[in-house]
């Protein structure tokens, strides 16, 4: 039910108009009033770019260690442990593309926002660390067992509640791969979601991606406030630096509920979910070889191979 | 018999059930849970989250760009160069120390540092070593502040190398019989002498120089391109091949006498930062170790002979277990030291006593990891060969093992064996 999703969310065309939707509530909470930039939409130069304070959310999940053996309870939920709880390897990009389009419009902030267990403070700090200047944790008992569609009405309100012109998102998380979220969050908030950004510029009140296609890449572009779901192209994320780690220590990580957000606590977590993990079986890693033997054709052979495995 | 429990200890062989059950007896049985192998003493949990920070980030970095070409480096006798910047962008470059671009963070996190990057190498640990603690630490602890404001900003940002000119060809253990010389002409010191096995010394932007003025043992600021200061590689090694190491040659070399390290005398200053760096090496080493470890382990459980895994046999579940053991002590001797450094109560005894017993146990451990994997222990495929031929230089430099053994010696006995 929810693969079949992911293309009605996500074909949403994105359009300055669909600003025209987001509410007052959120307006309130931007960061800047929103007209400044109007004033030069379509003359912007790189120039002008740097005077162009945004406010920027990243969304980042925690998610067991790829390089941890993971295991289903008996309800089939992934059994987590704080220990082997690391940032989505997807939410790194999210990160660092907010910390670089700071980098470019002085004055942005950068909010990384995260709906998970209490001790998901450990990785919000990481992110801190990283560069954001402050974190918003989403933590609820109520909340465990949440489903992709719960993890959206969450997050969108928790993004309500907080205000941003730009909300960016991984393309999936590590754990699940759903990559539902994204544009579920944006059909609660009725805003426009960039996709699959493989590049994204900020021009005045409007935010461009380029989406990597089979062929050249597509452009979109929406008006602020979006949300743009980024992908591993898009750049390379840093590293916390040391002097980063000692200042994440200063910086402030809010705690938000349910009853903070205003959501009832039946529309979310395993209460509120509609998906339902039935089974769960291990994957057996198989090694398929072929040997091409003698000089006839071998050549061709491997190359073709190669070709179609797109390495070539 | 023996094989049951093999499965009942690994749990990738068994079934979802099989665990759920497994955990349920030992709750019933009131055991913690089996600890990780990598961790069989919860130390983990003996960290802060910032430390922990500290750690994963800098084991993250070494696993992804430091293990893809530090072999290679090894084996060509080059020092990976483009990861000085790499360094400096996280902040390992005097990062222990307050102030002038540096992090100022604990010792602790400073030797969990050091353990990471010794896991990837001990080049690369002896290259954010002899920066952080043999260079950067004596311009801060002892330099004037013109001094300090001008060289350690530039050399956290790892702009500036530097190295440290102690050891000399005829004096090693015993740096007091040096033979440079500096000798005061107006405003000026005139040096004359030879350094030998200084690590970055090639690539060095300032060296660190220990010398004997009229008025006892003096540290002098060096630039690169001075009138009659040299440098030459040392090439052959066989041991911290992916590392510097070269003779620092002074003739008549004229420096402004303000490049003198105004606030230290006598063998104190350049002992006081051998403890800095020595407290380094002891954590260092465990990253070391813990590679070896880590690698006979996995091929102990994947190499079957006589048809079964080779870590089924006695003789190398002893292997094994050896290592394990001293890597845990190790690891809670570093981090006590780490904790009372932190305090302000580390006396150098103590620093000597974990050097010596971490590089002493790490050398240990790979000689006996690259015995469990067999022909396959002597490549460069695998990480062991490359850590023990490094370790035989952690071994000596620093202060060798047996010098450590004498200090710890007289400190208990209240004798001196020295000389
Ligand atoms: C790769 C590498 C990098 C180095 N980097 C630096 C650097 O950056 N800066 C620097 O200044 N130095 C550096 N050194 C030098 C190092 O610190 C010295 O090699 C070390 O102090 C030992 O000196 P030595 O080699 O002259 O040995 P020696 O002092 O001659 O010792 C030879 C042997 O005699 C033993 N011995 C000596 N005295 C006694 C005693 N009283 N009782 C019992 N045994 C004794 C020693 O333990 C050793 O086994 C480096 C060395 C190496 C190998």
């Amino acid at each position: 039910m929810l693969m079949m999703s992911i293309g009605q969310f996500d074909v949403k065309p994105a359009k300055a108009g669909f600003v025209a939707k987001c509410s007052e509530a959120l307006r309130r909470g931007l960061s800047r009033p929103p007209s400044s930039s109007a004033t030069h939409p379509t003359l912007s130069t790189n120039h002008n770019l740097e005077e162009n304070p945004v406010k920027i959310v990243v969304c980042m999940k925690e998610t067991p260690s790829t390089t941890v053996e993971k295991s289903f309870g008996p309800d089939m939920r992934i059994e987590r442990r704080k220990e082997d709880a690391v940032i989505n390897p997807f939410d790194e990009y999210t990160i660092e593309e907010g910390l670089r389009q700071q980098e470019k419009h002085a004055g942005s902030e950068v909010i990384a926002l995260c709906m998970g267990p209490a001790t998901a403070t450990d990785n919000i700090r990481r992110a801190l660390a990283m560069g954001a200047d402050r974190g918003v944790l989403v933590t609820d008992p109520a909340l465990a067992g949440s489903d992709a569609i719960g993890t959206a009405r969450v997050l969108a309100a928790a993004l309500k509640q907080i205000g941003f012109d730009l909300a960016l998102f991984g393309s999936a998380a590590a754990d699940a791969y759903g990559g539902v979220v994204p544009s579920a969050v944006a059909e609660f908030l009725g805003m426009p979601l960039l996709s699959f950004a493989g590049k994204l510029d900020i021009d005045g009140s409007t935010a461009r991606i380029e989406r990597q296609a089979e062929v050249g890449y597509q452009v979109a572009e929406a008006s602020m406030p979006a949300l743009v779901s980024v992908v591993k192209s898009i750049n390379e994320p840093r590293y916390p630096s040391m002097k980063g780690i000692m200042q994440a220590k200063k910086k402030p990580i809010d705690t938000l509920t349910l009853a903070n957000l205003g959501l009832d606590a039946d529309t979310v977590g395993a209460a509120g979910a509609r998906e339902e993990a039935l089974s769960a079986e291990k994957v057996t890693a198989q090694r398929k070889g072929e040997i091409y033997m003698g000089n006839e054709g071998a050549a061709d052979r491997i190359v073709a191979f190669l070709v179609e495995q797109k390495v070539l | 018999m023996a094989d049951t429990t093999i499965e009942a200890a690994s749990s990738p062989a068994t079934t979802q059930t099989d665990d759920h059950n497994q955990q349920h007896q030992q709750r019933a049985h009131r055991h913690a849970p089996l600890p990780p192998a990598l961790d069989l003493y919860g130390i983990d949990n003996l960290l802060s989250d910032e430390e922990r920070l500290v750690r994963d980030t800098v084991r993250d970095f070494v696993r992804e760009r430091v293990l893809p070409i530090i072999g290679e480096h090894f084996e060509a006798g080059t020092f990976p160069k483009a990861l000085i910047p790499e360094v400096a962008q996280l902040g390992l470059l005097g990062m222990h120390i307050q102030g002038y671009g540096c992090a100022g963070m604990s010792a602790v996190a400073y030797g969990l540092a050091c353990q990471e990057l010794e896991y990837g190498d001990s080049g690369l640990r002896s290259f954010v070593s002899v920066q952080g603690s043999l260079a950067m630490f004596p311009i801060s602890a002892f330099g004037s502040e013109e001094q300090k404001q001008r060289w350690l900003p530039r050399m956290a940002k790892g702009e500036v190398i530097g190295c440290f000119g102690l050891t000399e060809p005829d004096h090693g253990s015993d740096p007091s019989g040096m033979e440079t010389r500096a000798r005061r002409d107006g405003d000026s010191y005139i040096l004359n002498g030879t350094k030998m096995w200084i690590t970055n010394g090639g690539i060095a932007d300032l060296a660190v120089v220990w010398a004997k003025a009229e008025d006892g043992i003096r540290g002098f600021l060096v630039e690169r391109g001075t009138p009659g200061f040299t440098t030459s590689d040392v090439h052959h090694k066989l041991s911290l091949r992916a590392s510097i190491t070269s003779e620092l040659h002074f003739e008549d070399c004229r420096i402004p006498a303000e490049n003198m390290l105004p606030n230290v005398r006598g063998l104190r200053g350049p002992l006081s930062c051998l403890d800095e760096a020595r407290y380094g090496i002891a954590w260092g080493a465990n990253g070391a170790a813990r590679a070896c470890y880590e690698a006979a382990l996995d091929y102990a459980k994947s190499r079957t002979q006589f048809d079964r895994p080779i870590g089924g046999f006695q003789l190398t579940q002893q292997k094994l277990v050896n290592m394990a053991t001293e890597l845990v002590k190790a690891q809670l001797l570093a981090l006590q030291l780490g904790r009372l450094k932190d305090q302000g109560m580390a006396h150098p005894v103590q620093v000597s006593l974990a050097k010596r017993n971490n590089v002493r146990e790490a050398l240990h451990t790979a000689r006996e990891a690259r015995s469990v994997l067999g022909a396959n222990g002597v490549t460069l495929e695998y990480p062991i060969s490359r850590h023990m031929n490094n370790l035989e230089s952690v071994y000596t430099y620093e202060g060798t093992d047996d010098i450590h053994t004498l200090i710890v010696g007289q400190a208990i006995t209240g004798l001196n064996a020295f000389s």
